[in-house]
């Protein structure tokens, strides 16, 4: 994996393994945050996806019905009723489109809206071409209308969820390059920074532990020398004194045993 | 006259029934339809048409076809049809053919006037327009603001002169409905063909009567059924309805108070020649009615070709022929829109 055997390169005390440490917790919080996020959106991008496969689906049937509507408009209508439709179109637009964002865990995501408009720029066509074909196919152009509608709404139905579709899948990929960045990268890089941290501090006490070791054995030796040599100076001390009871001091009494010839009969 | 036209009409009019007679001939038949509807591209269907009289129309269309490519072809046949007789035609035969010719000029002025208001190309609105329907001054149409300088620039020199001056007094475009005036027209135009029919007499008065009886019935009750739930008044939708056919005056009266589909079927079912429309139909249901309405002109149009020496032939064979465009748009567009089982939801069989 990448970032293994990686490490921050940091001097390894106690305050940069607390300042690690710190890090590392932040990390994983931001890890679960993210995590959490990439679900919720990966759970909102199937649900657009199953309602574009549906919208398709059903987009496909209405456009259908509204071509074969029109066919039959025309057909009792006759011909002239095209033009005289698209003659009569005037001002804006009945059927609309409204644009707002909806805010789904953090990340904007564009809506579309089709509505009616009612203000009177806008109904006053409807009642014009209400009476279209009004002596043969009039309830047949008013089929075509609804079919046509319909279909219109579909549309934007559809353009919105598509939309949806490409601004989530944009933004579940980066969160998920972010949680995996988190999870390979730096979370890794961390652990090993606090094991190193650690290892490390770890050596020191040893050390420390083992030079104290020395030097309390070091500090046992010599006071056992001092104890012996007290000792060896009390035992002299005494015997000396034992000489001067004598009268004889201990040196003489040596001398007095080597003066001399050496006599044969000793043999030590 | 009735009963010794046979004596005189071949005089004038004997070369052009004979004409006309041949050109019904060349309608598509029940084969042909059968053969067209079982086409899977609109290639196919222009394969199967040049076997027939629109073959020399659509042979040089290129490839990739449109439905109304093949509308308009269609179209360009029948007025070359058209033009064809008006050439040979003498009085009155040839009023009686411009005659038939109203509806669609009725529709153009509509339409020019329409996109006038909207204030669009008057060139773009011309190429729109039926052909069937043109007259020379049309493109100047555009230039009128109001309903008196429309008319005194332009319409006084048309035809239509007397269906505007009788009917449309209202003096500000701006304010009047288009569909209301197109209809209100419509009717001046019906009832204006109804007196010069009775005019001409004879076997022409007997068929056409009845032929103009029925398109005003049928428009009575499309008017009466596509204005429910509209603003339409029941005054001003009682205004538009012809003042002859079956339905004058009584049935019009009952007509003109009915607020859904169900009190126009009890209002119809006393008239026993609808009554056979209606009983086709479900109750509450009114998608079918345009092609049980359809059918049946289409039946009595037919009808008219039994009969010898007389006008409505001419009427007939224009009508027919505009059906059988309006089915073969419809076949193309099913094709075109791979709905084969619908073809036949809507396709009137002619012969």
């Amino acid at each position: 994996m990448a970032g293994q055997g990686q490490r921050l390169n940091v001097v390894p005390t106690v305050t940069t393994l607390g300042v690690v440490k710190a890090r590392l917790a932040g990390a994983t919080r931001g890890h679960a945050l993210l995590k959490k996020k990439s679900d919720a959106l990966t759970v909102q991008f199937r649900a657009i996806l199953k309602r574009i496969v549906s919208d398709k689906d059903a987009m496909g049937d209405a456009m259908r019905a509204a071509s074969l509507s029109l066919a039959e408009a025309l057909y009792v209508a006759g011909a002239p009723l095209r033009h005289v439709v698209q003659q009569s179109v005037s001002g804006p637009a009945r059927l609309r489109v409204r644009a707002h964002q909806d805010n789904i865990a953090g990340v904007r995501l564009p809506r579309f809206e089709s509505y009616l408009a009612d203000d009177a720029a806008g109904a006053a066509p409807s009642s014009a071409t209400s009476l279209a074909g009004l002596a043969g196919g009039g309830q047949q152009v008013a089929a075509c209308r609804a079919a046509h509608a319909r279909a219109l709404e579909l549309l934007v139905e559809l353009a919105s969820l598509q939309t949806s579709f490409l601004t989530l899948d944009a933004a579940i990929k980066t969160t998920n390059r972010r949680v995996n960045a988190l999870e390979s990268v730096v979370k890794p890089r961390l652990e090993n920074t606090i094991a190193y941290i650690r290892g490390e501090l770890d050596e020191h006490e040893r050390e420390e532990f083992f030079r104290l070791k020395k030097i309390q054995g070091y500090k046992q030796r010599e006071l056992e020398r001092q104890k012996e040599a007290a000792a060896r100076y009390a035992e002299e001390k005494a015997a000396g004194e034992v000489a001067l009871k004598r009268g004889v001091s201990m040196d003489t009494a040596a001398s007095m045993l080597h003066n001399g010839d050496r006599d044969e009969d000793i043999i030590f | 006259m009735y009963g010794w036209e046979m004596l005189s009409f071949n005089i004038h009019d004997g070369f052009l029934e004979a004409i006309v007679r041949g050109n019904r001939s060349g309608l598509l038949t029940a084969a042909d339809y059968n053969n067209l509807c079982q086409c899977e591209t609109l290639d196919d269907i222009k394969m199967h048409l040049t076997a027939t009289e629109y073959g020399p129309y659509l042979q040089n269309e290129p490839s990739p076809l449109h439905t109304t490519t093949i509308v308009e072809k269609c179209t360009l046949k029948l007025v070359d049809d058209y033009k064809h007789m008006l050439c040979q035609a003498t009085e009155p035969l040839s009023t009686f053919l411009q005659y038939i010719t109203y509806g669609h000029m009725i529709d153009n002025v509509v339409l020019i006037v329409t996109g006038t208001l909207h204030e669009r190309d008057v060139n773009e609105l011309l190429e729109k327009c039926h052909p069937l329907g043109m007259f020379d001054s049309i493109a100047s149409l555009a230039v009128a603001q109001n309903m008196r300088e429309l008319y005194r620039l332009v319409l006084v020199d048309t035809p239509l002169a007397p269906y505007f001056s009788e009917c449309i007094t209202s003096e500000d475009l701006d304010d009047m409905n288009v569909e209301i005036m197109r209809n209100t027209l419509y009717k001046a135009y019906l009832e204006d063909f109804y007196k010069f029919c009775q005019k001409l007499g004879g076997a022409t008065a007997e068929i056409m009567c009845d032929l103009l009886s029925f398109e005003a019935d049928r428009r009575a009750v499309n008017i009466t059924i596509n204005s429910i739930g509209t603003e339409l008044t029941r005054d001003d939708r009682r205004k538009l309805y012809s003042n002859f056919g079956l339905l004058y005056p009584y049935g019009h009266e009952e007509l003109a108070v009915c607020e859904d589909v169900d009190q126009v079927r009890g209002a119809m079912e006393k008239y026993p020649p609808y009554q056979s429309i209606f009983s086709r139909i479900s109750y509450g249901e009114s998608q079918m009615l345009d092609k049980a309405f359809y059918e049946e002109e289409v039946r009595r149009l037919c009808l008219s070709f039994e009969q010898q020496f007389h006008y409505a032939v001419f009427f007939a064979y224009i009508r027919l022929r505009e059906q059988e465009i309006r089915n073969l748009m419809w076949i193309s567009e099913c094709v075109a829109q791979n709905q084969k089982n619908r073809v036949h939801d809507s396709v009137v069989f002619i012969f």
